[in-house]
Protein backbone atom coordinates (compact mmCIF):
# COMPACT_ATOMS: atom_id res chain seq x y z
CA UNK A 1 0.00 0.00 0.00
CA UNK A 2 2.77 2.35 0.95
CA UNK A 3 4.58 1.41 -2.25
CA UNK A 4 1.44 2.06 -4.29
CA UNK A 5 1.00 5.48 -2.67
CA UNK A 6 4.62 6.33 -3.37
CA UNK A 7 4.28 5.13 -6.95
CA UNK A 8 1.17 7.23 -7.52
CA UNK A 9 2.79 10.28 -5.93
CA UNK A 10 5.84 9.83 -8.10
CA UNK A 11 3.68 9.39 -11.20
CA UNK A 12 1.65 12.46 -10.30
CA UNK A 13 4.80 14.48 -9.81
CA UNK A 14 6.07 13.30 -13.16
CA UNK A 15 2.86 14.41 -14.86
CA UNK A 16 2.93 17.82 -13.22
CA UNK A 17 6.57 18.31 -14.00
CA UNK A 18 6.30 17.19 -17.61
CA UNK A 19 7.56 20.01 -19.78
CA UNK A 20 5.09 21.56 -22.20
CA UNK A 21 7.70 22.11 -24.90
CA UNK A 22 5.98 22.07 -28.27
CA UNK A 23 2.47 22.09 -26.79
CA UNK A 24 0.07 24.11 -28.93
CA UNK A 25 -0.63 27.67 -27.90
CA UNK A 26 -4.19 27.98 -26.62
CA UNK A 27 -6.38 31.04 -27.03
CA UNK A 28 -7.98 32.62 -23.99
CA UNK A 29 -10.68 35.29 -23.95
CA UNK A 30 -10.79 37.97 -21.24
CA UNK A 31 -13.75 36.34 -19.50
CA UNK A 32 -11.97 32.98 -19.49
CA UNK A 33 -8.68 34.18 -18.05
CA UNK A 34 -9.47 33.63 -14.38
CA UNK A 35 -11.08 30.22 -14.80
CA UNK A 36 -8.75 28.73 -17.40
CA UNK A 37 -5.37 30.19 -16.56
CA UNK A 38 -5.55 30.80 -12.80
CA UNK A 39 -8.40 28.89 -11.16
CA UNK A 40 -7.63 25.71 -13.06
CA UNK A 41 -4.48 25.50 -10.95
CA UNK A 42 -6.22 26.36 -7.69
CA UNK A 43 -4.50 24.98 -4.66
CA UNK A 44 -1.13 25.74 -6.17
CA UNK A 45 0.75 29.01 -6.39
CA UNK A 46 0.49 30.16 -10.01
CA UNK A 47 3.00 32.36 -11.79
CA UNK A 48 1.68 33.93 -14.98
CA UNK A 49 4.11 35.70 -17.28
CA UNK A 50 2.72 38.08 -19.91
CA UNK A 51 4.95 38.52 -22.92
CA UNK A 52 5.14 39.01 -26.67
CA UNK A 53 7.48 37.82 -29.39
CA UNK A 54 8.22 41.41 -30.44
CA UNK A 55 9.24 42.31 -26.88
CA UNK A 56 12.99 41.89 -26.54
CA UNK A 57 13.10 42.07 -22.72
CA UNK A 58 10.38 39.40 -22.66
CA UNK A 59 12.41 37.07 -24.84
CA UNK A 60 15.51 37.78 -22.80
CA UNK A 61 13.90 36.98 -19.46
CA UNK A 62 12.30 33.73 -20.63
CA UNK A 63 15.38 31.57 -19.94
CA UNK A 64 15.56 33.09 -16.45
CA UNK A 65 11.98 32.03 -15.82
CA UNK A 66 12.70 28.55 -17.14
CA UNK A 67 15.74 28.31 -14.87
CA UNK A 68 13.80 29.56 -11.85
CA UNK A 69 10.97 27.11 -12.53
CA UNK A 70 13.36 24.18 -12.25
CA UNK A 71 13.56 25.00 -8.57
CA UNK A 72 9.80 25.26 -8.05
CA UNK A 73 8.13 22.24 -6.43
CA UNK A 74 5.69 21.31 -9.19
CA UNK A 75 3.08 19.98 -6.77
CA UNK A 76 2.92 23.47 -5.25
CA UNK A 77 3.67 25.81 -8.15
CA UNK A 78 2.39 26.11 -11.72
CA UNK A 79 3.77 28.41 -14.39
CA UNK A 80 1.85 29.67 -17.39
CA UNK A 81 2.63 32.13 -20.16
CA UNK A 82 0.19 34.49 -21.80
CA UNK A 83 1.25 35.97 -25.12
CA UNK A 84 -0.15 39.36 -26.03
CA UNK A 85 0.90 38.97 -29.65
CA UNK A 86 -1.49 39.65 -32.46
CA UNK A 87 -3.52 36.57 -33.37
CA UNK A 88 -1.80 36.72 -36.75
CA UNK A 89 1.42 35.81 -34.93
CA UNK A 90 0.40 32.57 -33.24
CA UNK A 91 2.84 30.62 -35.41
CA UNK A 92 5.67 32.94 -34.34
CA UNK A 93 4.76 32.41 -30.68
CA UNK A 94 4.84 28.66 -31.17
CA UNK A 95 8.09 28.82 -33.08
CA UNK A 96 9.86 30.90 -30.43
CA UNK A 97 8.75 28.64 -27.57
CA UNK A 98 9.83 25.53 -29.43
CA UNK A 99 13.17 26.95 -30.54
CA UNK A 100 13.99 28.12 -27.02
CA UNK A 101 12.61 24.90 -25.49
CA UNK A 102 10.41 26.88 -23.11
CA UNK A 103 8.67 24.27 -20.95
CA UNK A 104 5.44 26.09 -20.10
CA UNK A 105 1.87 26.06 -21.23
CA UNK A 106 1.30 29.17 -23.29
CA UNK A 107 -1.98 30.95 -23.78
CA UNK A 108 -2.60 33.73 -26.23
CA UNK A 109 -4.91 36.62 -25.46
CA UNK A 110 -7.93 36.67 -27.74
CA UNK A 111 -9.81 39.92 -27.57
CA UNK A 112 -11.02 42.39 -30.15
CA UNK A 113 -10.22 45.05 -27.56
CA UNK A 114 -6.86 44.71 -25.76
CA UNK A 115 -8.07 46.87 -22.89
CA UNK A 116 -10.73 44.31 -22.05
CA UNK A 117 -8.07 41.65 -21.65
CA UNK A 118 -5.71 43.90 -19.67
CA UNK A 119 -8.50 44.86 -17.28
CA UNK A 120 -9.69 41.27 -16.95
CA UNK A 121 -6.20 40.29 -15.84
CA UNK A 122 -5.43 43.18 -13.51
CA UNK A 123 -7.03 46.61 -13.50
CA UNK A 124 -3.83 48.13 -12.13
CA UNK A 125 -1.79 46.84 -15.09
CA UNK A 126 -1.02 49.40 -17.80
CA UNK A 127 -0.48 46.66 -20.38
CA UNK A 128 3.30 46.91 -20.62
CA UNK A 129 5.10 43.59 -21.05
CA UNK A 130 6.92 41.79 -19.64
CA UNK A 131 4.59 41.59 -16.68
CA UNK A 132 4.34 38.77 -14.19
CA UNK A 133 1.68 37.98 -11.65
CA UNK A 134 2.09 35.50 -8.83
CA UNK A 135 -1.16 34.13 -7.41
CA UNK A 136 -1.43 32.52 -4.01
CA UNK A 137 -3.09 29.14 -3.48
CA UNK A 138 -6.50 30.81 -3.28
CA UNK A 139 -6.02 32.46 -6.66
CA UNK A 140 -5.47 35.96 -5.29
CA UNK A 141 -2.70 38.16 -6.67
CA UNK A 142 0.21 37.97 -4.25
CA UNK A 143 2.91 39.71 -6.30
CA UNK A 144 3.12 41.97 -9.32
CA UNK A 145 6.47 42.00 -11.12
CA UNK A 146 6.82 44.91 -13.52
CA UNK A 147 9.39 44.78 -16.27
CA UNK A 148 12.11 42.26 -16.91
CA UNK A 149 12.98 39.88 -14.11
CA UNK A 150 15.86 37.63 -13.17
CA UNK A 151 15.97 34.01 -12.07
CA UNK A 152 16.45 35.34 -8.57
CA UNK A 153 13.51 37.75 -8.60
CA UNK A 154 11.16 35.11 -10.02
CA UNK A 155 12.33 32.65 -7.39
CA UNK A 156 12.01 35.16 -4.59
CA UNK A 157 8.46 36.14 -5.54
CA UNK A 158 7.35 32.51 -5.63
CA UNK A 159 9.21 31.68 -2.42
CA UNK A 160 7.54 34.54 -0.56
CA UNK A 161 4.11 33.54 -1.86
CA UNK A 162 4.64 29.94 -0.82
CA UNK A 163 5.84 31.04 2.60
CA UNK A 164 2.73 33.19 3.06
CA UNK A 165 0.39 30.39 2.05
CA UNK A 166 2.04 27.10 3.06
CA UNK B 1 20.73 43.84 -21.11
CA UNK B 2 24.21 45.11 -20.41
CA UNK B 3 26.11 42.95 -17.96
CA UNK B 4 27.76 44.77 -15.11
CA UNK B 5 30.70 43.09 -13.50
CA UNK B 6 30.34 43.82 -9.82
CA UNK B 7 27.38 42.76 -7.74
CA UNK B 8 27.32 46.19 -6.10
CA UNK B 9 27.09 47.82 -9.50
CA UNK B 10 24.27 45.48 -10.43
CA UNK B 11 22.42 46.29 -7.21
CA UNK B 12 22.86 50.00 -7.88
CA UNK B 13 21.59 49.47 -11.39
CA UNK B 14 18.47 47.75 -10.05
CA UNK B 15 17.86 50.61 -7.64
CA UNK B 16 18.25 53.15 -10.45
CA UNK B 17 16.00 51.08 -12.72
CA UNK B 18 13.34 50.83 -10.02
CA UNK B 19 13.58 54.53 -9.32
CA UNK B 20 13.26 55.26 -13.02
CA UNK B 21 10.20 53.05 -13.32
CA UNK B 22 8.63 54.50 -10.21
CA UNK B 23 9.54 57.98 -11.36
CA UNK B 24 7.86 57.42 -14.69
CA UNK B 25 4.73 56.22 -12.93
CA UNK B 26 4.80 59.08 -10.42
CA UNK B 27 5.07 61.58 -13.27
CA UNK B 28 2.00 60.19 -15.05
CA UNK B 29 -0.05 63.08 -16.28
CA UNK B 30 -3.62 63.21 -15.12
CA UNK B 31 -6.53 64.31 -17.24
CA UNK B 32 -6.99 68.06 -16.85
CA UNK B 33 -3.39 68.68 -15.80
CA UNK B 34 -1.08 71.02 -17.66
CA UNK B 35 1.29 69.01 -19.81
CA UNK B 36 5.01 69.77 -19.51
CA UNK B 37 6.39 71.94 -22.27
CA UNK B 38 9.17 70.55 -24.43
CA UNK B 39 11.44 71.60 -27.24
CA UNK B 40 12.96 68.79 -29.25
CA UNK B 41 14.78 68.50 -32.58
CA UNK B 42 12.77 67.32 -35.57
CA UNK B 43 14.18 64.07 -36.91
CA UNK B 44 13.83 65.45 -40.45
CA UNK B 45 16.14 68.47 -40.18
CA UNK B 46 17.14 68.77 -36.50
CA UNK B 47 15.31 72.10 -36.22
CA UNK B 48 13.89 72.73 -32.77
CA UNK B 49 10.14 72.25 -32.39
CA UNK B 50 8.50 73.66 -29.29
CA UNK B 51 5.20 72.42 -27.92
CA UNK B 52 4.19 75.96 -26.96
CA UNK B 53 4.52 77.05 -30.60
CA UNK B 54 2.35 74.17 -31.78
CA UNK B 55 -0.25 74.99 -29.13
CA UNK B 56 -0.27 78.66 -30.17
CA UNK B 57 -1.10 77.73 -33.76
CA UNK B 58 -3.62 74.93 -33.17
CA UNK B 59 -6.91 74.12 -31.47
CA UNK B 60 -5.24 71.06 -29.96
CA UNK B 61 -2.08 69.00 -30.27
CA UNK B 62 -1.96 65.21 -30.26
CA UNK B 63 1.41 64.05 -28.95
CA UNK B 64 2.02 60.46 -30.03
CA UNK B 65 4.96 58.43 -28.78
CA UNK B 66 6.03 56.32 -31.74
CA UNK B 67 8.67 53.81 -32.73
CA UNK B 68 10.33 52.62 -35.92
CA UNK B 69 10.68 48.95 -35.02
CA UNK B 70 7.66 48.27 -32.84
CA UNK B 71 5.16 46.14 -34.81
CA UNK B 72 2.26 47.55 -32.84
CA UNK B 73 3.23 51.17 -33.53
CA UNK B 74 3.96 50.27 -37.14
CA UNK B 75 0.51 48.74 -37.55
CA UNK B 76 -0.82 52.24 -36.92
CA UNK B 77 1.47 54.09 -39.38
CA UNK B 78 -1.15 54.46 -42.14
CA UNK B 79 -3.72 55.57 -39.58
CA UNK B 80 -1.36 58.12 -38.04
CA UNK B 81 -0.45 59.47 -41.49
CA UNK B 82 -4.12 59.81 -42.42
CA UNK B 83 -5.10 61.40 -39.11
CA UNK B 84 -2.18 63.83 -39.37
CA UNK B 85 -3.31 65.07 -42.78
CA UNK B 86 -7.01 65.14 -41.98
CA UNK B 87 -6.76 67.02 -38.70
CA UNK B 88 -4.02 69.43 -39.79
CA UNK B 89 -6.58 70.79 -42.21
CA UNK B 90 -8.96 71.25 -39.29
CA UNK B 91 -6.48 73.05 -37.06
CA UNK B 92 -5.19 70.19 -34.93
CA UNK B 93 -1.57 69.11 -35.13
CA UNK B 94 -0.16 65.69 -34.52
CA UNK B 95 3.40 65.48 -33.29
CA UNK B 96 5.31 62.23 -33.04
CA UNK B 97 7.98 61.67 -30.42
CA UNK B 98 10.50 58.88 -30.64
CA UNK B 99 12.07 58.23 -27.24
CA UNK B 100 13.61 54.85 -27.97
CA UNK B 101 17.34 54.79 -27.30
CA UNK B 102 17.62 52.02 -29.89
CA UNK B 103 16.29 54.16 -32.76
CA UNK B 104 18.58 56.99 -33.91
CA UNK B 105 17.32 60.21 -35.51
CA UNK B 106 18.35 59.17 -39.00
CA UNK B 107 16.24 56.03 -38.71
CA UNK B 108 13.31 58.05 -37.34
CA UNK B 109 13.60 60.45 -40.29
CA UNK B 110 13.61 57.62 -42.85
CA UNK B 111 10.70 55.92 -41.12
CA UNK B 112 8.62 59.11 -41.12
CA UNK B 113 9.32 59.73 -44.80
CA UNK B 114 8.62 56.15 -45.79
CA UNK B 115 5.28 56.21 -43.99
CA UNK B 116 4.19 59.59 -45.30
CA UNK B 117 4.05 61.37 -41.95
CA UNK B 118 3.39 65.03 -42.72
CA UNK B 119 3.46 65.94 -39.03
CA UNK B 120 6.76 66.53 -37.23
CA UNK B 121 8.44 63.56 -35.59
CA UNK B 122 10.84 64.59 -32.87
CA UNK B 123 13.77 62.77 -31.33
CA UNK B 124 13.67 62.60 -27.54
CA UNK B 125 17.25 61.72 -26.65
CA UNK B 126 17.50 60.47 -23.10
CA UNK B 127 13.69 59.93 -23.02
CA UNK B 128 13.26 63.09 -20.97
CA UNK B 129 9.87 63.94 -22.47
CA UNK B 130 8.67 60.35 -22.17
CA UNK B 131 9.61 60.52 -18.49
CA UNK B 132 7.94 63.91 -18.01
CA UNK B 133 4.73 62.58 -19.53
CA UNK B 134 4.96 59.14 -17.93
CA UNK B 135 4.68 57.53 -21.36
CA UNK B 136 5.22 53.77 -21.36
CA UNK B 137 4.20 52.49 -24.77
CA UNK B 138 4.42 53.01 -28.47
CA UNK B 139 1.99 54.06 -29.70
CA UNK B 140 0.65 56.16 -26.83
CA UNK B 141 -1.32 59.36 -27.31
CA UNK B 142 -1.63 62.52 -25.21
CA UNK B 143 -4.09 65.06 -26.59
CA UNK B 144 -3.63 68.59 -25.26
CA UNK B 145 -6.11 71.41 -25.66
CA UNK B 146 -4.95 74.84 -26.79
CA UNK B 147 -4.01 75.71 -23.21
CA UNK B 148 -1.81 72.63 -22.99
CA UNK B 149 -4.08 70.71 -20.65
CA UNK B 150 -4.38 66.96 -21.07
CA UNK B 151 -7.82 66.05 -22.41
CA UNK B 152 -7.20 62.52 -23.74
CA UNK B 153 -4.62 59.87 -22.94
CA UNK B 154 -4.37 56.35 -24.27
CA UNK B 155 -4.58 54.42 -27.51
CA UNK B 156 -5.33 55.42 -31.07
CA UNK B 157 -8.04 52.78 -31.31
CA UNK B 158 -8.63 49.23 -30.14
CA UNK B 159 -7.99 47.38 -33.39
CA UNK B 160 -4.30 46.89 -34.07
CA UNK B 161 -4.74 44.33 -36.80
CA UNK B 162 -7.83 45.44 -38.61
CA UNK B 163 -8.05 49.16 -39.40
CA UNK B 164 -11.25 48.56 -41.37
CA UNK B 165 -13.00 47.10 -38.36
CA UNK B 166 -12.32 49.75 -35.72
CA UNK B 167 -15.18 49.95 -33.24
CA UNK B 168 -13.65 52.43 -30.83
CA UNK B 169 -11.72 55.18 -32.69
CA UNK B 170 -10.72 56.83 -29.43
CA UNK B 171 -8.24 59.39 -30.75
CA UNK B 172 -10.58 60.48 -33.54
CA UNK B 173 -13.45 60.81 -31.05
CA UNK B 174 -11.27 62.99 -28.82
CA UNK B 175 -10.18 65.24 -31.69
CA UNK B 176 -13.74 65.58 -32.98
CA UNK B 177 -14.86 66.54 -29.48
CA UNK B 178 -12.28 69.35 -29.48
CA UNK B 179 -13.55 70.60 -32.83
CA UNK B 180 -17.14 70.45 -31.57
CA UNK B 181 -16.19 72.32 -28.41
CA UNK B 182 -17.37 69.43 -26.26
CA UNK B 183 -15.66 67.45 -23.53
CA UNK B 184 -13.94 64.24 -24.61
CA UNK B 185 -16.41 61.46 -23.73
CA UNK B 186 -13.76 58.87 -22.82
CA UNK B 187 -10.71 60.80 -21.73
CA UNK B 188 -8.62 57.81 -20.64
CA UNK B 189 -8.02 54.47 -22.32
CA UNK B 190 -5.19 51.99 -21.88
CA UNK B 191 -2.51 52.30 -24.51
CA UNK B 192 -1.00 49.04 -25.67
CA UNK B 193 2.12 48.26 -27.62
CA UNK B 194 5.84 48.05 -27.12
CA UNK B 195 7.54 49.48 -24.09
CA UNK B 196 9.64 52.59 -24.67
CA UNK B 197 13.31 51.63 -24.73
CA UNK B 198 14.66 54.03 -22.12
CA UNK B 199 18.27 54.87 -21.33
Amino acid sequence: MRFARRFLAAAGFAILARPAVGAPVKLVKPEQYRSRVVAAKKGRVVLVNFWATWCEPCREEMPALAAAAKGFPSKDVAVALVSTDSLKKTADVQKFLASEKIPFVCWQAKSSDPQRFIDAVDKTWNGVVPYTLVYDRKGEIAARLLGPQTERSFTEAVRKTLAASP
Amino acid sequence: MKKLPALASFASFLVVLSAALLGARAADLKIGERAPDFTLPAASDAKAVALKDLLAKNKAVAVIFVATKCPVSNAYNPRMAALGKEYAAKGISLVGINSNKTEPAVEVKEHAEKNGFTFPVLKDEGNKVADAYGASHTPEVFVLDAKGNLIYHGRIDESQDDPKNVKSPDLRIALDAVLAGKPVPTAQTKAFGCSIKRV
